[in-house]
Protein backbone atom coordinates (compact mmCIF):
# COMPACT_ATOMS: atom_id res chain seq x y z
CA UNK A 1 0.00 0.00 0.00
CA UNK A 2 1.30 3.41 -0.90
CA UNK A 3 -0.09 6.84 -1.52
CA UNK A 4 -0.64 6.25 -5.23
CA UNK A 5 -2.73 3.14 -4.59
CA UNK A 6 -4.60 5.01 -1.90
CA UNK A 7 -5.31 7.84 -4.34
CA UNK A 8 -6.77 5.33 -6.80
CA UNK A 9 -8.87 3.71 -4.07
CA UNK A 10 -10.24 7.10 -3.06
CA UNK A 11 -11.22 7.82 -6.65
CA UNK A 12 -12.75 4.37 -7.13
CA UNK A 13 -14.85 4.72 -4.00
CA UNK A 14 -15.71 8.38 -4.51
CA UNK A 15 -14.06 9.46 -1.28
CA UNK A 16 -11.61 12.24 -0.52
CA UNK A 17 -9.38 11.97 2.55
CA UNK A 18 -7.58 14.73 4.37
CA UNK A 19 -3.81 14.43 4.79
CA UNK A 20 -4.25 13.38 8.41
CA UNK A 21 -6.82 10.76 7.41
CA UNK A 22 -4.46 9.42 4.76
CA UNK A 23 -1.76 8.86 7.36
CA UNK A 24 -4.23 7.01 9.59
CA UNK A 25 -5.53 4.90 6.74
CA UNK A 26 -2.02 3.94 5.67
CA UNK A 27 -1.22 2.82 9.22
CA UNK A 28 -4.50 0.88 9.30
CA UNK A 29 -3.57 -0.89 6.05
CA UNK A 30 -0.10 -1.68 7.42
CA UNK A 31 -1.66 -3.28 10.52
CA UNK A 32 -4.04 -5.34 8.40
CA UNK A 33 -1.27 -6.46 6.03
CA UNK A 34 0.81 -7.55 9.01
CA UNK A 35 -2.00 -9.66 10.41
CA UNK A 36 -2.56 -11.37 7.06
CA UNK A 37 0.48 -13.49 7.91
CA UNK A 38 -1.82 -15.37 10.30
CA UNK A 39 -3.86 -16.48 7.32
CA UNK A 40 -0.87 -17.31 5.15
CA UNK A 41 0.32 -19.72 7.86
CA UNK A 42 -2.83 -21.81 7.39
CA UNK A 43 -2.69 -24.17 4.43
CA UNK A 44 -5.87 -23.83 2.37
CA UNK A 45 -4.60 -25.42 -0.85
CA UNK A 46 -7.18 -28.20 -0.56
CA UNK A 47 -9.90 -26.13 1.05
CA UNK A 48 -12.86 -24.88 -0.95
CA UNK A 49 -14.00 -21.29 -0.52
CA UNK A 50 -17.08 -20.82 1.61
CA UNK A 51 -19.24 -17.93 0.44
CA UNK A 52 -22.43 -18.91 2.26
CA UNK A 53 -22.27 -20.39 5.74
CA UNK A 54 -25.54 -22.21 5.23
CA UNK A 55 -26.13 -24.72 2.43
CA UNK A 56 -28.85 -22.80 0.69
CA UNK A 57 -29.08 -22.47 -3.06
CA UNK A 58 -30.04 -19.30 -4.78
CA UNK A 59 -33.58 -18.71 -3.72
CA UNK A 60 -35.94 -18.06 -6.62
CA UNK A 61 -39.46 -16.94 -5.95
CA UNK A 62 -42.42 -17.23 -8.26
CA UNK A 63 -42.09 -14.78 -11.12
CA UNK A 64 -45.05 -12.68 -10.12
CA UNK A 65 -45.07 -8.92 -10.32
CA UNK A 66 -45.87 -7.41 -6.94
CA UNK A 67 -46.26 -3.71 -6.47
CA UNK A 68 -44.53 -2.83 -3.24
CA UNK A 69 -44.17 0.92 -3.20
CA UNK A 70 -45.57 3.98 -4.88
CA UNK A 71 -43.15 6.14 -6.84
CA UNK A 72 -44.15 9.18 -4.83
CA UNK A 73 -43.31 7.42 -1.57
CA UNK A 74 -39.91 6.31 -2.85
CA UNK A 75 -39.09 9.75 -4.13
CA UNK A 76 -40.13 11.38 -0.88
CA UNK A 77 -36.65 10.48 0.42
CA UNK A 78 -34.81 11.95 -2.55
CA UNK A 79 -32.75 15.11 -2.17
CA UNK A 80 -34.22 16.48 -5.41
CA UNK A 81 -36.87 15.27 -7.84
CA UNK A 82 -38.77 16.72 -10.77
CA UNK A 83 -41.98 15.27 -12.23
CA UNK A 84 -41.20 11.72 -11.14
CA UNK A 85 -37.49 11.80 -11.94
CA UNK A 86 -34.44 11.99 -9.70
CA UNK A 87 -32.41 15.12 -10.37
CA UNK A 88 -28.64 15.10 -10.75
CA UNK A 89 -26.29 17.72 -12.19
CA UNK A 90 -25.84 17.82 -15.95
CA UNK A 91 -23.71 14.91 -17.15
CA UNK A 92 -22.92 16.49 -20.55
CA UNK A 93 -21.55 19.96 -21.01
CA UNK B 1 -29.67 6.84 24.53
CA UNK B 2 -32.45 7.32 22.01
CA UNK B 3 -32.42 8.61 18.47
CA UNK B 4 -36.21 8.53 18.63
CA UNK B 5 -38.34 7.93 21.74
CA UNK B 6 -41.93 6.71 21.43
CA UNK B 7 -44.69 6.74 24.01
CA UNK B 8 -45.67 3.14 24.52
CA UNK B 9 -48.08 1.74 27.06
CA UNK B 10 -47.99 -1.97 26.24
CA UNK B 11 -46.64 -4.41 28.83
CA UNK B 12 -43.79 -5.87 26.79
CA UNK B 13 -41.48 -3.21 25.43
CA UNK B 14 -38.82 -3.47 22.75
CA UNK B 15 -36.17 -0.99 21.74
CA UNK B 16 -34.77 -1.36 18.22
CA UNK B 17 -31.31 -0.18 17.35
CA UNK B 18 -30.99 2.26 14.51
CA UNK B 19 -30.00 -0.42 11.98
CA UNK B 20 -33.55 -1.80 12.12
CA UNK B 21 -35.97 -0.16 9.70
CA UNK B 22 -39.17 1.25 11.18
CA UNK B 23 -41.97 2.69 9.06
CA UNK B 24 -42.83 6.19 10.12
CA UNK B 25 -39.88 6.43 12.51
CA UNK B 26 -36.51 7.69 11.30
CA UNK B 27 -33.67 5.17 10.86
CA UNK B 28 -30.21 6.71 10.63
CA UNK B 29 -27.75 3.78 10.91
CA UNK B 30 -25.84 6.18 13.16
CA UNK B 31 -24.60 7.99 10.07
CA UNK B 32 -24.87 11.49 8.68
CA UNK B 33 -25.51 9.71 5.39
CA UNK B 34 -28.95 8.59 6.57
CA UNK B 35 -29.92 11.35 8.99
CA UNK B 36 -33.71 11.64 8.96
CA UNK B 37 -34.19 8.67 6.64
CA UNK B 38 -37.77 7.39 6.78
CA UNK B 39 -38.22 3.80 5.72
CA UNK B 40 -41.30 2.77 3.76
CA UNK B 41 -41.61 -0.44 5.72
CA UNK B 42 -40.79 -2.05 9.06
CA UNK B 43 -38.31 -4.87 9.51
CA UNK B 44 -39.79 -8.36 9.58
CA UNK B 45 -38.29 -9.10 13.00
CA UNK B 46 -39.97 -6.08 14.56
CA UNK B 47 -43.27 -6.85 12.82
CA UNK B 48 -43.17 -10.33 14.35
CA UNK B 49 -42.41 -8.96 17.81
CA UNK B 50 -45.30 -6.51 17.51
CA UNK B 51 -47.60 -9.36 16.46
CA UNK B 52 -46.65 -11.08 19.72
CA UNK B 53 -47.59 -8.06 21.78
CA UNK B 54 -44.33 -6.13 22.02
CA UNK B 55 -44.48 -2.37 21.63
CA UNK B 56 -41.70 -0.20 20.24
CA UNK B 57 -40.39 2.35 22.76
CA UNK B 58 -37.80 3.90 20.49
CA UNK B 59 -34.72 3.68 18.33
CA UNK B 60 -31.40 3.29 20.11
CA UNK B 61 -28.25 5.08 19.01
CA UNK B 62 -25.71 2.95 17.16
CA UNK B 63 -22.22 3.52 15.88
CA UNK B 64 -22.04 4.30 12.17
CA UNK B 65 -23.59 1.34 10.34
CA UNK B 66 -23.20 -0.75 13.51
CA UNK B 67 -19.62 -1.41 12.53
CA UNK B 68 -17.68 -0.07 15.50
CA UNK B 69 -16.73 -1.15 18.99
CA UNK B 70 -19.61 0.16 21.11
CA UNK B 71 -21.27 3.07 19.36
CA UNK B 72 -18.30 5.46 19.46
CA UNK B 73 -18.76 6.53 15.83
CA UNK B 74 -22.44 7.52 16.13
CA UNK B 75 -23.01 10.73 14.18
CA UNK B 76 -24.75 12.37 17.13
CA UNK B 77 -22.07 11.36 19.60
CA UNK B 78 -21.26 8.28 21.60
CA UNK B 79 -23.18 7.34 24.73
CA UNK B 80 -20.81 7.46 27.67
CA UNK B 81 -20.93 7.40 31.45
CA UNK B 82 -17.95 8.48 33.55
CA UNK B 83 -15.69 8.32 30.50
CA UNK B 84 -16.75 4.77 29.60
CA UNK B 85 -18.49 3.81 26.34
CA UNK B 86 -21.99 2.38 26.59
CA UNK B 87 -24.18 0.72 23.97
CA UNK B 88 -27.50 2.54 23.95
CA UNK B 89 -29.70 -0.51 23.39
CA UNK B 90 -28.13 -2.28 26.37
CA UNK B 91 -28.50 0.79 28.57
CA UNK B 92 -32.21 1.00 27.73
CA UNK B 93 -32.71 -2.58 28.89
CA UNK B 94 -30.66 -2.00 32.04
CA UNK B 95 -32.74 1.08 32.82
CA UNK B 96 -35.95 -0.96 32.47
CA UNK B 97 -37.07 1.20 29.56
CA UNK B 98 -37.32 -1.91 27.41
CA UNK B 99 -37.68 -5.61 28.13
CA UNK B 100 -35.86 -6.59 24.96
CA UNK B 101 -33.45 -4.94 22.56
CA UNK B 102 -33.69 -5.83 18.87
CA UNK B 103 -30.27 -5.22 17.38
CA UNK B 104 -27.93 -6.02 14.52
CA UNK B 105 -24.78 -7.96 15.37
CA UNK B 106 -22.37 -7.02 12.61
CA UNK B 107 -19.02 -6.78 14.29
CA UNK B 108 -19.82 -8.00 17.78
CA UNK B 109 -20.87 -4.79 19.55
CA UNK B 110 -24.05 -6.38 20.92
CA UNK B 111 -22.17 -9.31 22.45
CA UNK B 112 -19.52 -7.00 23.90
CA UNK B 113 -22.23 -4.86 25.50
CA UNK B 114 -24.02 -7.90 26.94
CA UNK B 115 -20.79 -9.24 28.41
CA UNK B 116 -19.87 -5.89 29.92
CA UNK B 117 -23.29 -5.17 31.43
CA UNK B 118 -24.25 -8.67 32.58
CA UNK B 119 -27.18 -8.83 30.16
CA UNK B 120 -28.10 -11.91 28.15
CA UNK B 121 -27.88 -11.81 24.36
CA UNK B 122 -28.32 -14.24 21.51
CA UNK B 123 -26.85 -14.04 18.06
CA UNK B 124 -28.93 -16.77 16.45
CA UNK B 125 -27.81 -19.25 13.81
CA UNK B 126 -27.37 -17.38 10.52
CA UNK B 127 -30.61 -17.45 8.54
CA UNK B 128 -32.84 -18.11 11.56
CA UNK B 129 -34.14 -14.56 11.86
CA UNK B 130 -35.12 -12.59 8.78
CA UNK B 131 -32.86 -9.69 7.87
CA UNK B 132 -35.62 -8.17 5.74
CA UNK B 133 -35.84 -4.55 6.76
CA UNK B 134 -32.37 -4.24 8.24
CA UNK B 135 -29.65 -2.07 6.79
CA UNK B 136 -27.19 -4.38 5.05
CA UNK B 137 -23.51 -4.09 5.96
CA UNK B 138 -21.74 -7.45 6.13
CA UNK B 139 -24.47 -9.70 4.78
CA UNK B 140 -22.68 -13.04 4.92
CA UNK B 141 -22.32 -12.98 8.70
CA UNK B 142 -24.49 -10.30 10.26
CA UNK B 143 -27.60 -11.37 12.15
CA UNK B 144 -30.53 -9.82 13.91
CA UNK B 145 -29.81 -10.32 17.61
CA UNK B 146 -31.68 -9.96 20.86
CA UNK B 147 -30.67 -8.76 24.28
CA UNK B 148 -32.55 -8.79 27.61
CA UNK B 149 -32.03 -8.99 31.34
CA UNK B 150 -32.57 -12.71 31.57
CA UNK B 151 -32.55 -15.89 29.51
CA UNK B 152 -36.33 -16.32 29.61
CA UNK B 153 -36.94 -12.93 27.96
CA UNK B 154 -34.36 -13.58 25.26
CA UNK B 155 -35.88 -17.00 24.55
CA UNK B 156 -39.36 -15.50 24.37
CA UNK B 157 -38.26 -12.85 21.91
CA UNK B 158 -36.28 -15.27 19.78
CA UNK B 159 -39.28 -17.59 19.54
CA UNK B 160 -41.30 -14.62 18.27
CA UNK B 161 -38.89 -13.57 15.52
CA UNK B 162 -37.38 -16.88 14.34
CA UNK B 163 -38.64 -18.71 11.28
CA UNK B 164 -38.60 -18.61 7.52
CA UNK B 165 -39.33 -15.37 5.72
CA UNK B 166 -39.73 -15.54 1.95
CA UNK B 167 -38.77 -11.87 1.72
CA UNK B 168 -35.20 -12.64 2.82
CA UNK B 169 -33.19 -14.73 0.36
CA UNK B 170 -30.88 -15.94 3.15
CA UNK B 171 -33.71 -16.96 5.47
CA UNK B 172 -33.53 -20.71 5.98
CA UNK B 173 -36.49 -22.86 4.89
CA UNK B 174 -38.44 -24.33 7.80
CA UNK B 175 -37.32 -27.81 6.75
CA UNK B 176 -33.75 -26.94 7.76
CA UNK B 177 -34.60 -26.13 11.37
CA UNK B 178 -33.41 -29.10 13.36
CA UNK B 179 -33.23 -27.75 16.88
CA UNK B 180 -30.80 -29.36 19.27
CA UNK B 181 -32.13 -29.11 22.81
CA UNK B 182 -30.35 -32.14 24.25
CA UNK B 183 -29.03 -31.68 27.77
CA UNK B 184 -25.49 -30.30 27.51
CA UNK B 185 -22.83 -32.37 29.23
CA UNK B 186 -19.41 -31.23 28.02
CA UNK B 187 -18.09 -27.88 27.00
CA UNK B 188 -14.72 -26.67 25.78
CA UNK B 189 -12.95 -23.51 26.90
CA UNK B 190 -10.96 -22.04 24.04
CA UNK B 191 -7.74 -21.03 25.78
CA UNK B 192 -6.39 -19.15 22.73
CA UNK B 193 -8.98 -16.53 23.56
CA UNK B 194 -7.76 -16.01 27.11
CA UNK B 195 -4.20 -14.87 26.47
CA UNK B 196 -4.92 -11.15 26.19
CA UNK B 197 -7.98 -10.62 28.35
CA UNK B 198 -7.67 -8.60 31.53
CA UNK B 199 -8.15 -9.90 35.05
CA UNK B 200 -11.84 -8.91 35.19
CA UNK B 201 -12.69 -10.90 32.09
CA UNK B 202 -10.56 -13.84 33.21
CA UNK B 203 -12.48 -13.79 36.51
CA UNK B 204 -15.78 -13.95 34.58
CA UNK B 205 -14.54 -16.95 32.62
CA UNK B 206 -13.29 -18.67 35.79
CA UNK B 207 -16.55 -17.97 37.54
CA UNK B 208 -18.59 -19.36 34.61
CA UNK B 209 -16.44 -22.48 34.45
CA UNK B 210 -16.82 -23.03 38.19
CA UNK B 211 -20.59 -22.58 37.97
CA UNK B 212 -20.93 -25.05 35.12
CA UNK B 213 -18.69 -27.59 36.81
CA UNK B 214 -20.72 -27.27 40.00
CA UNK B 215 -23.80 -28.07 37.91
CA UNK B 216 -22.26 -31.27 36.59
CA UNK B 217 -20.94 -30.00 33.26
CA UNK B 218 -17.56 -31.37 32.24
CA UNK B 219 -15.28 -28.52 31.19
CA UNK B 220 -12.19 -29.17 29.09
CA UNK B 221 -9.58 -26.62 28.00
CA UNK B 222 -8.74 -26.77 24.30
CA UNK B 223 -6.50 -24.76 22.02
CA UNK B 224 -7.21 -23.99 18.38
CA UNK B 225 -5.18 -21.41 16.49
CA UNK B 226 -7.31 -21.79 13.37
CA UNK B 227 -10.47 -20.57 15.07
CA UNK B 228 -8.39 -17.76 16.53
CA UNK B 229 -7.55 -16.71 12.96
CA UNK B 230 -11.21 -15.91 12.29
CA UNK B 231 -10.74 -12.25 13.18
CA UNK B 232 -8.33 -11.57 10.35
CA UNK B 233 -10.56 -13.27 7.80
CA UNK B 234 -13.71 -11.58 9.12
CA UNK B 235 -12.07 -8.15 8.92
CA UNK B 236 -11.47 -8.82 5.22
CA UNK B 237 -14.91 -10.23 4.39
CA UNK B 238 -16.77 -7.69 6.51
CA UNK B 239 -14.96 -4.75 4.93
CA UNK B 240 -15.37 -6.08 1.39
CA UNK B 241 -19.09 -6.53 1.93
CA UNK B 242 -19.39 -3.12 3.57
CA UNK B 243 -17.65 -1.54 0.58
CA UNK B 244 -20.23 -3.03 -1.77
CA UNK B 245 -23.24 -2.42 0.45
CA UNK B 246 -22.58 1.26 1.02
CA UNK B 247 -21.83 1.96 -2.64
CA UNK B 248 -25.56 2.74 -2.97
CA UNK B 249 -25.14 5.90 -0.89
CA UNK B 250 -24.25 8.45 -3.54
CA UNK B 251 -26.46 11.42 -2.73
CA UNK B 252 -28.87 10.85 -5.61
CA UNK B 253 -31.90 8.76 -4.65
CA UNK B 254 -31.89 9.05 -0.86
CA UNK B 255 -29.64 9.99 2.01
CA UNK B 256 -27.30 12.92 2.42
CA UNK B 257 -26.53 15.15 -0.56
CA UNK B 258 -23.77 17.68 -0.33
CA UNK B 259 -24.62 21.28 -1.16
CA UNK B 260 -21.08 21.62 -2.58
CA UNK B 261 -20.97 20.38 -6.17
CA UNK B 262 -20.76 21.67 -9.71
CA UNK B 263 -20.93 18.35 -11.56
CA UNK B 264 -21.99 14.73 -11.03
CA UNK B 265 -18.55 13.51 -9.93
CA UNK B 266 -18.38 16.19 -7.27
CA UNK B 267 -21.88 15.32 -6.13
CA UNK B 268 -20.89 11.68 -5.61
CA UNK B 269 -17.48 12.43 -4.11
CA UNK B 270 -18.50 15.21 -1.75
CA UNK B 271 -21.73 13.53 -0.63
CA UNK B 272 -19.86 10.37 0.36
CA UNK B 273 -16.89 12.20 1.83
CA UNK B 274 -19.08 14.44 3.98
CA UNK B 275 -21.69 11.76 4.72
CA UNK B 276 -19.43 8.97 6.01
CA UNK B 277 -17.28 9.00 9.12
CA UNK B 278 -13.60 8.15 9.24
CA UNK B 279 -13.85 4.54 10.45
CA UNK B 280 -16.33 3.73 7.74
CA UNK B 281 -14.24 5.40 5.03
CA UNK B 282 -11.21 3.46 6.17
CA UNK B 283 -13.09 0.16 6.06
CA UNK B 284 -14.55 0.98 2.62
CA UNK B 285 -11.07 1.60 1.24
CA UNK B 286 -9.71 -1.53 2.88
CA UNK B 287 -12.60 -3.62 1.56
CA UNK B 288 -12.13 -2.19 -1.90
CA UNK B 289 -8.44 -3.04 -1.82
CA UNK B 290 -9.10 -6.66 -0.81
CA UNK B 291 -11.31 -7.00 -3.89
CA UNK B 292 -8.76 -5.50 -6.28
CA UNK B 293 -7.22 -7.57 -9.04
CA UNK B 294 -3.92 -7.76 -7.19
CA UNK B 295 -5.44 -8.87 -3.89
CA UNK B 296 -8.57 -10.80 -4.73
CA UNK B 297 -6.99 -14.26 -4.70
CA UNK B 298 -4.32 -13.52 -2.13
CA UNK B 299 -6.58 -11.82 0.38
CA UNK B 300 -10.33 -12.09 -0.29
CA UNK B 301 -10.33 -15.61 -1.68
CA UNK B 302 -8.02 -16.72 1.12
CA UNK B 303 -10.43 -15.29 3.70
CA UNK B 304 -13.29 -17.29 2.16
CA UNK B 305 -11.21 -20.45 2.49
CA UNK B 306 -10.33 -19.60 6.07
CA UNK B 307 -14.05 -19.30 6.75
CA UNK B 308 -14.42 -22.97 5.77
CA UNK B 309 -11.42 -23.87 7.93
CA UNK B 310 -13.06 -22.17 10.93
CA UNK B 311 -16.39 -23.88 10.26
CA UNK B 312 -14.67 -27.27 9.98
CA UNK B 313 -12.72 -26.71 13.19
CA UNK B 314 -15.90 -25.86 15.06
CA UNK B 315 -17.58 -28.92 13.56
CA UNK B 316 -14.75 -31.06 14.86
CA UNK B 317 -15.09 -29.56 18.33
CA UNK B 318 -18.84 -30.08 18.36
CA UNK B 319 -18.35 -33.80 17.82
CA UNK B 320 -16.94 -33.86 21.35
CA UNK B 321 -18.45 -30.81 23.02
CA UNK B 322 -21.88 -29.24 23.36
CA UNK B 323 -20.54 -25.68 23.28
CA UNK B 324 -17.37 -23.66 23.24
CA UNK B 325 -16.92 -21.07 25.95
CA UNK B 326 -14.89 -17.94 25.27
CA UNK B 327 -14.88 -14.29 26.29
CA UNK B 328 -16.76 -11.72 24.21
CA UNK B 329 -14.25 -8.95 24.86
CA UNK B 330 -10.84 -8.36 26.41
CA UNK B 331 -12.01 -5.88 29.05
CA UNK B 332 -15.24 -5.08 30.88
CA UNK B 333 -15.10 -1.43 29.91
CA UNK B 334 -13.78 0.66 27.04
CA UNK B 335 -12.83 4.14 28.09
CA UNK B 336 -13.33 7.02 25.69
CA UNK B 337 -9.64 7.81 26.04
CA UNK B 338 -8.62 4.30 25.02
CA UNK B 339 -10.82 4.44 21.93
CA UNK B 340 -9.58 7.90 21.02
CA UNK B 341 -6.05 6.57 21.18
CA UNK B 342 -6.91 3.54 19.06
CA UNK B 343 -9.82 4.39 16.81
CA UNK B 344 -9.48 1.07 14.97
CA UNK B 345 -9.93 -0.96 18.16
CA UNK B 346 -13.05 -2.61 16.70
CA UNK B 347 -10.81 -4.39 14.19
CA UNK B 348 -8.83 -6.02 17.00
CA UNK B 349 -11.40 -6.47 19.72
CA UNK B 350 -13.52 -8.55 17.34
CA UNK B 351 -10.98 -11.31 17.94
CA UNK B 352 -13.54 -12.65 20.41
CA UNK B 353 -16.68 -12.23 18.34
CA UNK B 354 -15.46 -12.96 14.81
CA UNK B 355 -15.43 -16.78 15.12
CA UNK B 356 -19.23 -16.92 15.53
CA UNK B 357 -19.77 -14.12 13.00
CA UNK B 358 -17.76 -15.67 10.20
CA UNK B 359 -19.15 -19.16 10.75
CA UNK B 360 -22.82 -18.20 11.22
CA UNK B 361 -22.96 -20.17 14.46
CA UNK B 362 -25.22 -19.18 17.36
CA UNK B 363 -23.65 -17.37 20.28
CA UNK B 364 -25.27 -16.68 23.62
CA UNK B 365 -23.71 -14.25 26.06
CA UNK B 366 -24.59 -14.72 29.73
CA UNK B 367 -22.72 -14.21 32.96
CA UNK B 368 -20.18 -12.10 31.09
CA UNK B 369 -19.00 -14.95 28.84
CA UNK B 370 -19.85 -16.17 25.37
CA UNK B 371 -21.09 -19.65 24.52
CA UNK B 372 -20.87 -20.71 20.88
CA UNK B 373 -22.72 -23.80 19.70
CA UNK B 374 -23.37 -25.71 16.53
CA UNK B 375 -26.06 -24.46 14.17
CA UNK B 376 -29.57 -24.56 15.66
CA UNK B 377 -28.30 -25.36 19.18
CA UNK B 378 -29.70 -22.17 20.72
CA UNK B 379 -31.81 -24.16 23.21
CA UNK B 380 -28.74 -26.00 24.42
CA UNK B 381 -26.87 -22.71 24.82
CA UNK B 382 -29.82 -21.26 26.73
CA UNK B 383 -29.71 -24.25 29.11
CA UNK B 384 -26.08 -23.47 29.84
CA UNK B 385 -26.89 -19.77 30.17
CA UNK B 386 -29.62 -20.58 32.68
CA UNK B 387 -27.06 -22.42 34.78
CA UNK B 388 -24.86 -19.32 34.77
CA UNK B 389 -27.85 -17.15 35.55
CA UNK B 390 -28.85 -19.39 38.47
CA UNK B 391 -25.33 -19.24 39.84
CA UNK B 392 -25.21 -15.47 39.51
CA UNK B 393 -28.34 -14.90 41.61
Amino acid sequence: MDREILRRLELLNQLKLTEAEKEDVLSFFAAREAEHKVLEAIDTANTERMVHVMPIDTVVREDVVVKMFEREDLQAQAPETDEGYWCVPKVME
Amino acid sequence: MYNVKIDCSVAKKVIADDMILTKGVATTAGSKMLEGFMSLFTSEALVRLEEKGYGLVGKAKVGEFGFDLLGETAVNGALTADGVLKLAAAEAVLANEADVALTMDINGSVRRAAAQTGLVSVKPTYGTVSRYGTIPVACSGETVSLMAKNVADVKDALAAVAGHDPKDGTSLPDSMYVTDAATPKRIAVLTDMLANVNADVKAKVDSAVAALKADGIEVVEVTNDKIAAAKVAWNILMSAELCNNVSRYDGVKFGYRTPNFTNLDELYMNSRTEGFGELLKTAILFGSETLSTDNYMKVYDKALRIRRVVVEEFKRLFQEFDAVLMPACSTLEYTVDAVNNDKYMAFNENFYTAPASISGLPAVVAGGVQLVGKAFSEDKLFTLAEKLEKEGK
